[in-house]
């Protein structure tokens, strides 16, 4: 009886170590440390209590998958699987970026956003382009950019700004699966950001999946943009509106049960579901007329049947 | 070949300047001729006038050979104007220089002294009869006034000294009185300082010299202090800073570090020399030690004491501004840009970024209007648009298709055309406009195409080019 104890007790707190580690809450075990007084017997200070935990993106499928929201500190992945669909991938970087600079905004503090982007990822899909960001709904004053020769400046610097609590998000742009960000520099920059209480998305171009601490990874694949509404309710025939992205969530909490496509409204500064008849006409309409060379089939591809349950430990890209 | 310097011991044999150097071989078969390098000997010279910057910060170029230091008030420093003079010798004279120095109250007594007579510190008043023997070359005339000077039997500057002064001045020129009174310091004589002199400056000199990098950086917190003091009374704070290291042979090390804001914390501006000195690591060698470390500040903007308040809510610039110093300490000032827009009509000068100047601003300034610039611009833009081969249906419209990187895309929404026109208030006339497609492809894919060149008007083939990608 008393051994039974015992081995529940050590299996508790397995369980607290792990849960410690991926930083979420046990259920039915508060934590001890959140409800010690600080050493002078004050309650903690309102701010810290009131401080929301995660920003809700107005999704409901895509919040869910998140677990509530984009966390605010910590390490997010996004990655695209072509050079070509970077702009893609771009879109919703910076929408995430304009997202976090908006909620900064709104709780009374105007945060600059660092893009870190190393010199051949500019070089390859393009340059920031204020004009561009502005019209896309980021506050462009409040821009920095860094174009790191290479990846370990670009580390660097990443690991700097994340001390640093001004930022209202660091976005680390890296091409391909350097050997210089793998599965530990990923882990250091993860706690780095989360001690720091600053978002870091790390948007892999042209990355193949691979082992990181992220709390998420997503891929973007371009989609068709919707049309531009028309004052009496109708659109315009053959017009390209709000951009649309096509998320597959490779790496999550809870399992995605399918393909999301959202639209960045810039105007509104938010995301939208788009129409699932989007979904189903993607999904029918796979096969194009004239197929551009065909890309090798995606891993994490939720809608595709899994034979040997889900891959978790993948081997190193790089 | 001719020889245009000689050192003392060939003059001792009695070559001359000017001679033919297979004569001078002639003469003296043992000679070694360095071919004459006037970008290295000025480089010496340079090098020579940054380690005399540890006697005076004013210190002038004289020529191909000279160099005159203004050592008002530092002489006390070094133990007197002879101790000076003498301490200069040595170490010249140790690290292989041949030279000689005078002190006395005027520049141009200073040179001639040096270079034809032999007293090291003259006093003032003594001038006169020391300058009477030297020949009226020692004036720093030029050629053709020396020359015709000694044909007139006026060898020495003594029977200048003794001649009426109006004609003299009529028939050689108002130069020759000029630099007479400067010599005997009757006319005021400017020294031209090579390098701007510092408006804070902090020194120490060591008994040991230095060599790891940590105990530089320790010093420079130091010297950060005593720098900070006199910052703190002028109410300054220094933007620009320099670290001079003196080491033992002779070089010197100049590293400078920008700040974004006004600083006067030591433990900051150390901060900015931990990252310079990581960053020019390699080319730092310290070979045997620095003996003199001296920390400057070189440019310094008003900077108002702020007292912190109580509810404790730090000041946000400082820590980006703390950034943006480690940043570009380590990296360049150009690493870490800012987004700049500007009113063109042409999309790549319309955007751009700029190195961060003012860190205030990227905090305070109000966020832009919403109408201010045109909608519909790209994400991101290529530098040099990529050319692309694009099939239209009709001459003026939207591609039907187009190669992209060795790919091909089929267009299956397009918008457009959008005509920008070249500045030619800034390019010039007769560049072409450029109609401008947005393009989504039947993947999705969102992609800026322009057509260059008007058909029919401006050039017969238009081309493609891929300028910039959409969301």
């Amino acid at each position: 009886m008393a051994g039974n104890a015992v081995q529940r007790q050590t299996v508790l707190s397995l369980r607290e170590t792990i849960a410690r580690i991926e930083d979420r809450g046990l259920q039915g075990c508060a934590r001890a440390v959140a409800k010690a007084a600080d050493p002078a017997g004050f309650r903690r200070g309102k701010e810290e209590a009131s401080r929301p935990e995660v920003l809700p993106l107005g999704v409901p499928k895509l919040d869910e998958v998140l677990n509530g929201g984009l966390p605010f500190g910590g390490m997010m992945e996004i990655r695209n699987a072509e050079t070509r669909d970077a702009g893609a991938a771009v879109g919703f970087v910076a929408a995430l970026a304009a997202l976090y600079q908006r909620q900064k905004k709104e709780s009374g503090c105007l945060a600059p956003v660092l893009w870190i982007s190393q010199t051949l990822a500019a070089r390859e899909a393009g340059q920031p382009y204020a004009p561009g960001l502005k019209a896309y709904g980021l506050d462009v004053q409040r821009f920095l950019f860094v174009s790191a020769r290479t990846v370990k400046d670009a580390l660097w610097i990443a690991e700097t700004a994340l001390s640093v609590p001004v930022f209202a998000a660091v976005v680390l742009e890296i091409r391909g699966n350097p050997a210089s960000l793998a599965l530990s520099e990923s882990r250091r920059l993860h706690v780095r950001a989360r001690a720091g209480g600053v978002p870091l998305l790390v948007f892999r171009q042209a990355g193949e999946e691979e082992a990181s601490s992220a709390f998420f990874r997503f891929q973007v694949k371009p989609a068709p943009a919707g049309e531009r509404p028309l004052p009496d309710g109708s659109v315009l025939c053959g017009s390209i509106g709000h951009p649309v992205f096509h998320l597959l969530v490779e790496k999550s909490r809870l399992q995605a049960s399918d393909d999301i496509f959202l639209e960045w409204n810039a105007h509104d500064r938010r995301f939208y579901a788009l129409d699932e008849r989007w979904n189903a006409a993607l999904q029918t309409n796979d096969e194009p007329t004239d197929p551009v060379d065909p890309l090798s089939a995606s891993a994490g591809r939720s809608h595709r049947a899994h034979s040997l349950g889900r891959l978790l430990a993948f081997p190193r890209a790089s | 070949m001719r020889l245009v310097a000689l050192d003392t011991v060939a003059e001792r044999v009695g070559l001359k300047r000017g001679q033919g150097a297979a004569e001078a071989r002639a003469m003296c078969p043992s000679l070694d001729v360095i071919a004459f390098d006037p970008a290295a000997d000025q480089a010496f010279l340079e090098a020579l006038a940054d380690w005399c910057d540890r006697y005076t910060p004013l210190v002038a170029l004289d020529g191909k050979d000279g160099l005159f230091l203004d050592i008002t008030g530092c002489a006390h420093l070094h133990g007197g104007e002879k101790a000076l003079v003498s301490d200069v010798l040595s170490r010249l004279f140790s690290l292989g220089v041949e030279a000689r120095a005078t002190v006395s109250s005027a520049a141009g007594l200073s040179w001639a002294a040096t270079r034809y007579g032999d007293a090291d510190v003259i006093a003032p008043g003594d001038g006169d009869p020391l300058l009477a023997p030297l020949p009226v070359a020692a004036l720093r005339l030029p050629a053709e006034t020396a020359a015709a000077l000694e044909r007139v039997g006026l060898k020495q500057i003594g029977d200048l000294l003794e001649a009426p002064r109006a004609p003299l001045a009529r028939r050689f020129g108002s130069i020759l009185l000029l630099r007479l009174d400067q010599a005997r310091g009757l006319e005021e004589e400017p020294l031209s300082p090579r390098l701007p002199v510092p408006s804070f400056s902090a020194e120490r000199r060591l008994a040991e010299p230095l060599q790891d990098e940590e105990y530089i950086l320790e010093l420079t917190r130091h010297l950060a202090r005593d720098v900070r003091s006199s910052l703190e009374r002028h109410g300054e704070g220094g933007r620009l800073f320099e670290l001079l290291l003196f080491r033992v042979d002779g070089r010197v090390f100049r590293v400078r570090a920008h700040a974004a804001v006004p600083l006067n914390d030591a433990i900051r501006i150390a901060a900015l020399f931990r990252e310079r000195l990581q960053a020019v690591h390699d080319d730092l060698d310290a070979g045997y030690g620095f003996e003199i470390v001296r920390l400057s500040v070189l440019r310094s903007e008003r900077l108002d004491p702020a007292q912190q308040d109580f509810s404790g809510v730090p000041d946000e610039s400082q820590p980006l501004a703390a950034f943006v110093d480690k940043v570009s300490a380590r990296f360049g000032p150009d690493c870490l840009m800012q987004a700049t827009l500007m009113e063109s009509h042409l999309p790549e000068r319309a955007g751009g970024f700029a190195a961060v100047t003012d860190v205030a601003a990227i905090l305070g300034s109000p966020p832009l209007g919403e109408r201010a610039f045109p909608e519909n611009r790209p994400l991101r833009i290529f530098a040099h648009p990529e050319p692309v081969e694009a099939t239209a249906e009709v001459p003026e419209g939207a591609p039907r298709s187009f190669n992209w990187r060795k790919t091909r895309y089929r267009v299956a929404r397009a918008e457009g055309p959008e005509r920008v026109a070249a500045e030619w208030w800034i390019d010039g006339e007769g560049h072409p406009t450029r109609d401008y497609f947005r393009i989504e492809d039947q993947e999705g894919r969102r992609f800026w195409l322009f057509r260059e060149g008007l058909y029919g008007r401006e050039t017969a083939s238009p081309r493609w080019f891929m300028h910039g990608v959409f969301a």
